[in-house]
């Protein structure tokens, strides 16, 4: 609809995505976007990497608010959504003010879940002093701050997700000893199999950092952190990086449709109500919510384009989740644990290796790849681009590459040494003297790179 | 007696003797045609100090060569053959036919194509004929196929485009080179010196290429990503340098604008994210920016792999960011650069043989440039046409209704060298007048109504501008064989069948003269240039507007070309060749250049010294055994254009996603895609989707002569 009036709740990732596209493809309405946080639209899956200290904190921001001015986005910030009509077709901020809408497009997000840990919150409702969530640039900085009062604290990071390896691989390179409580059986349980859990749990232990797996903290003390196994952790800050859940509020009480998530169609439109829209994390579609940028990002495409008039449809989205944090190489394609297929897989634990691949009808539909990432590009493109492979391929891309053999100097008479002039061994071989082979052959006179190789052939080690 | 001159081939137009090969000097003058030449070292010209590569060396096997025309052809309306004619004949018809055509149709029916390897003074008349002789708006040539994206990234980001703002030799003297797309070891060889120079004094190469060519051989660091995916490297690239903090912020603040809505725009491309699109891995991307923001100097050179893309600009434009960020464009030893590729692919684009330009690199709809440009020709301004289309799509255009009827080609096979080259053949074949000036029968020659046997190197004097913007001087060598004309008596014979109002010159240094005056106080500018300075100092570099002025080796050092001084960043945006790999067409097809072979191969596949070996299709151990081909066997290449087939040549210096063919003979244009760069009209010939099969053995003829056609 020409001059429609419309209005995103969110400034996260998914949400500045979506105002990038609609600007390029010159979206004719009216965009009003509401943030909670204060602070201009930032790279949130780069905390980690600031809380690390690989990415200067000024890097983070996207676009930043005179930017969305000169594309003439109304811009809010610091601005909370406190409910949302449907009938009247506006929202109401929680400063009173109500802003009408058109098509309304929820790009909230997920919240972080609390663990059910017993002294995690006081009295008052706030986390104990020790206690931080890692979500925002808040929690980021709020964190940083924490660390910076007293060196030689101990942390222990709730959760061994990618979140949480990501958060204690960079507390430890800060110098914090760090330890893991994962509730379920291993690392990334989500992600991997036992055996490549348990590579990157040597992989862990060796940067020092402790992995405690099966176990679950059930009470914050002034001893420390205490597990369902009876340990007790000591520790300055625990972190809680265990599981987020899609932002629903607004839709609920919309009365839009929501399971895990606010449940949307091929347009990304609520089944409920075609007016409004969810992307990211906070949206859910043919069963799944994501968690993960580049669906968000997808989703903000396809989204875009619908409301340019376009015919695209959003049809799910195929994952890559890379870990970030410095010594820890793992990524994940798809879902290797649960997607059928034949498993080819090679598993090193001398050298701290692991990948696996997953294949249907030649294509590769699912991988897991831990501690050598060297082909982690190629598999990648055969992975999305659903390249279909020979029967050897999937053995192939986890066999090492062949080492570059040393030029040998066996060279037959045959074989091109200057490419430049055409000139081959044996021509070499037939002149005495690097000035006779300049002028006979002219070898050596153009881009010079067969030097090396024409005074070997010239003067073998060995020979007087 | 010897001839100081240059290279007939590449953009690096290495510095050469020519003497008689008896050696017997016969005094002044050049030789008598039938003389043998011989191609000597000139270890004192400073681009190439006496290196060459072995198409320098064997560049007078087109002298004497049985295939050289020497009278003209017109095609006979009876027998539809090509027949000789008269240079009168020839020249009356062509004559008769444009007049004809413009009275009926106006000037714009008539098209002028010319090429890369014109010396500067062709390339200038044949913008003034364009212009002024016809009337017509519609000339372009064949440098659109070669750097014009680096072209317009350049002039946007540096308000100039030059292609090397400084000598090649600086090279040896910066901390990090950068090779984005280029392949100099095998395309210019002579070049890899600097290469080797560098490395010897500790310095680091780096080269980016979905193949491991020679050049990366002999690179410290190589990057391999997946075709057509530069720009998100350079932008990934980017990102790390602003997120470990390696921006020059003194720089960036006092010489440049825009940076920070460019900071803010790759914030967005952390290298996990660039390792997803480009199969590069995140930790190379990470180490060559930590390479790039620690060193002193860097020099970031890009080539045809970054730029023949249809979003080719926007991926220069990212390097240039790169370059700026780290503050090394104007610095000494540092910056960045394109390394041309045609032998004048740098003059022929700035003295009005380009749609849109006048002489000196001016616009043609700049009204200041065109009553400077017209009181120096001795025409009325308004009686200049404005802006003409570009090339691929001026040949888009032949023989449709309002469309050019009749085209004059100078120095380009268009049927090689064009993208979706047989949709280009159909439009030739549309129209009224094909005429075309070479020196040998070149498929596009073969295919026209009349063809024009002109003057070669060594035939001929003229100057060129390298690919650091240095003038320099082709002087003949020798007589040219009877029967035979420069491209300038054709242009002055058949201005005056046209009623031209000013007369043509013939002569070069009169000519050159007239450019310098033409280009005086444009960007590129001549106006100091002789042809004495030139021998006198082995290459003048422009801009050089008076006598007194020593020229200028190094570009920007106090201040960039926009009107304020400073340089621009550019926010762009990765958007991934047009067409993506898919289940019907499911590999990467890249084309390049092998040493031996020049462009089209009109010159070097007539070379008998050189090995023409024909094309082949380059592809990984992994991808030859999925597809059960053998090293040598033919494989038949399709995309949605066309296909080929040629033998398998199974390395495993190529990306398993990714196939390679050279496009010097017919076949790789057949197959590549004419999408086209919304800044630069640059076609994509490095990247599009394409599937692969093992040949029929029943049709093993197809391997030894890829057909001309489209699908069966």
């Amino acid at each position: 609809m020409r001059g429609e009036r419309l209005v995103i709740v969110g400034n996260g990732m998914a949400a500045t995505r979506l105002v990038e596209m609609l600007v390029a493809r010159r979206y004719d309405g009216h965009i009003t976007v509401i943030g909670e946080e204060p602070v201009p639209a930032y790279n949130r899956i780069l905390l980690s990497a600031v809380l690390e200290g690989t990415h200067r904190a000024e890097a983070l921001t996207m676009r930043d608010p005179e930017w969305f001015a000169s594309v003439g986005v109304d811009l809010r910030l610091g601005s909370r959504v406190l409910q949302v009509s449907r009938k009247e077709s506006d929202a109401m901020l929680v400063d009173g003010t109500t802003i009408p809408w058109d098509r309304l497009v929820l790009a909230t997000g997920a919240i972080p879940t609390l663990p059910p840990i017993r002294g995690l919150v006081q009295l008052d409702g706030q986390l104990h002093p020790k206690v931080h969530a890692f979500r925002s640039l808040a929690d980021c900085n709020g964190l940083l701050t924490a660390l910076d009062e007293r060196p030689g604290q101990r942390a222990v990071v709730v959760g061994g997700g990618l979140l949480g390896l990501q958060v204690a691989r960079a507390l430890s390179v800060r110098g914090v000893a760090t330890e893991i409580v994962e509730g379920s059986e291993h690392l990334l349980s989500a992600q991997l199999d036992e055996r490549g859990a348990s590579i990157l749990k040597r992989g862990l232990k060796k940067l020092g950092t402790e992995v405690y797996a099966g176990a679950r903290a059930v009470r914050l003390t002034d001893e420390g952190l205490r597990l369902d196994n009876g340990y007790t952790l000591e520790t300055d800050l625990v972190i809680l990086t265990a599981g987020g859940r899609p932002s629903t509020a607004l839709a609920r009480q919309a009365e839009l449709y929501v399971r895990r998530g606010v449940v949307v169609d091929g347009h990304l439109a609520s089944i409920t109500d075609p007016r409004v829209h969810a992307i990211g994390d906070c949206a859910e579609y043919a069963g799944k919510v994501t968690g993960f940028v580049p669906p968000a990002w997808e989703q903000a495409v396809v989204l875009a384009e619908h409301l340019c008039g376009g015919d695209t449809v959003y049809d799910g989205s195929r994952s890559v989740a890379r870990l970030r944090a410095s010594d820890l190489e793992v990524a994940v394609l798809g879902d290797p644990e649960r997607t059928d297929g034949e498993v080819v897989e090679v598993t090193n634990p001398i050298a701290g290796t692991h990948r696996k691949l997953v294949v249907r009808g030649g294509v590769i539909v699912a991988a897991a790849l831990v501690g050598d990432l060297a082909r982690v590009g190629l598999i990648t493109q055969l992975y999305d681009r659903r390249t279909i492979l020979g029967a050897h391929e999937p053995g192939e891309l986890l066999s090492a590459e062949r080492a570059t053999a040393a030029e040998s100097l066996a060279l037959p008479d045959d074989a091109e040494v200057c490419a430049c002039a055409g000139v081959s061994a044996g021509r070499i071989r037939g002149c005495r003297t690097l000035d006779e082979v300049r002028g006979s052959t002219r070898a050596t006179t153009g881009c010079g790179g067969c030097t090396s190789v024409v005074e070997q052939l010239l003067f073998p080690v060995g020979s007087s | 007696m010897t001839t100081e001159t240059h290279c007939p081939y590449c953009s690096l137009q290495c510095g050469m003797r020519l003497a008689p090969a008896s050696g017997l000097s016969s005094g002044s003058g050049p030789l008598p045609a039938r003389t043998a030449l011989e191609v000597t070292e000139w270890p004192e010209f400073p681009v190439n100090r006496g290196a060459l590569c072995r198409k320098g060396w064997t560049s007078t096997g087109l002298h004497r060569h049985r295939e050289r025309l020497t009278q003209p052809l017109v095609r006979s309306t009876e027998t539809g053959e090509l027949a000789p004619a008269s240079w009168e004949e020839a020249l009356d018809l062509i004559g008769d036919r444009l007049l004809a055509l413009r009275r009926e149709h106006g000037a714009d029916a008539i098209g002028v194509f010319g090429g890369g390897g014109l010396t500067n003074e062709k390339a200038y008349q044949l913008g003034k004929f364009a212009r002024v002789a016809i009337g017509t708006s519609q000339i372009d040539y064949n440098g659109r196929w070669c750097m014009s994206s680096a072209a317009s990234a350049g002039t946007r980001a540096l308000g100039l485009d030059r292609g090397l703002p400084f000598p090649l030799a600086d090279i040896e003297h910066t901390d990090v080179v950068v090779l984005a797309g280029s392949n100099l070891a095998e395309t210019m060889p002579p070049a890899a010196r600097h290469l080797a120079a560098l490395r010897e004094r500790g310095g680091t190469v780096v080269v980016i290429d979905p193949r491991q060519t020679s050049t990366a051989a002999q690179a410290d660091v190589f990057v391999q990503p997946v075709p057509g995916t530069d720009l998100a490297l350079a932008q990934a690239v980017l990102h790390q340098l602003v997120a470990d903090g390696n921006v020059d912020s003194d720089y960036v603040e006092s010489r440049t604008t825009g940076f920070s809505s460019v900071r803010d725009s790759v914030a967005s491309w952390w290298p996990e994210r660039a390792e997803r699109v480009t199969g590069v891995p995140a930790s190379e991307i990470r180490a060559l920016a930590g390479l790039l923001g620690t060193a002193e100097k860097v020099m970031v050179l890009t080539a045809r792999g970054a730029e023949q893309h249809a979003s080719g600009s926007d991926t220069v434009l990212a390097w240039i960011n790169v370059a700026l960020t780290l503050g090394m464009c104007g610095r000494e030893h540092a910056g960045y650069g394109c390394l041309t590729g045609q032998g004048n692919g740098q003059g022929g684009r700035e003295h009005g043989q380009k749609a849109d330009q006048l002489p000196g690199y001016r616009m043609i709809d700049d009204p200041e440039a065109r009553s400077h440009v017209a009181s120096v020709w001795g025409v009325p301004p308004e009686s200049l046409p404005g802006k003409g289309k570009s090339a691929y799509e001026l040949l888009s255009s032949l023989g449709e209704p309002d469309g050019v009827k009749a085209l004059l080609v100078f120095g380009s096979n268009i049927v090689v060298s064009a993208p979706n080259a047989s949709f280009v053949s159909t439009r030739l074949d549309a129209l009224d007048l094909l005429v075309v000036a070479d020196i040998v029968l070149s498929e596009t020659a073969a295919r026209a109504d009349v063809v024009l046997p002109v003057t070669q190197w060594a035939e001929e004097t003229g100057t060129m501008t390298n690919l650091e913007g240095r003038v320099i001087l082709r002087q003949q060598a020798i007589t040219p064989p009877v029967g035979v004309v420069s491209d300038l008596a054709i242009l002055q014979g058949l201005a005056e069948r046209l009623d031209s109002p000013v007369d043509f010159a013939t002569d070069p240094e009169t000519i050159f003269a007239e450019l310098g005056r033409a280009s005086a106080g444009g960007k590129a500018d001549y106006a100091g240039i002789t042809y004495d300075r030139i021998r006198d100092e082995r290459g003048v570099f422009w801009p050089c507007p008076s006598p007194e002025h020593a020229g200028t080796p190094r570009m920007f050092l106090s201040a960039f070309g926009h009107e304020d001084g400073r340089a621009r960043f550019h926010v762009v945006e990765h958007r991934g060749a047009v067409e993506q790999p898919d289940a019907e067409y499911p590999l990467h097809l890249t084309t390049g250049r092998v040493l031996a072979q020049y462009q089209s191969g009109a010159q070097t596949r007539r070379v008998r010294d050189l090995p023409d070996d024909g094309p082949f299709v380059e592809l990984h151990p992994m991808l030859a055994r999925r597809l059960s081909v053998e090293d040598g066997q033919p494989v038949r290449l399709a995309t949605r254009r066309g296909e080929m087939t040629a033998p398998a040549r199974v390395v495993d210096t190529i990306r398993p996603d990714a196939v390679f063919v050279p496009f010097h003979w017919v076949g790789a244009n057949l197959l590549t895609n004419d999408a086209l760069d919304p800044a630069s009209r640059m076609p994509e010939f490095k990247a599009c989707a394409v599937a692969l099969s093992r040949a029929d053995r029943a049709a093993p003829a197809l391997a030894a002569a890829p057909e001309l056609g489209a699908a069966p």
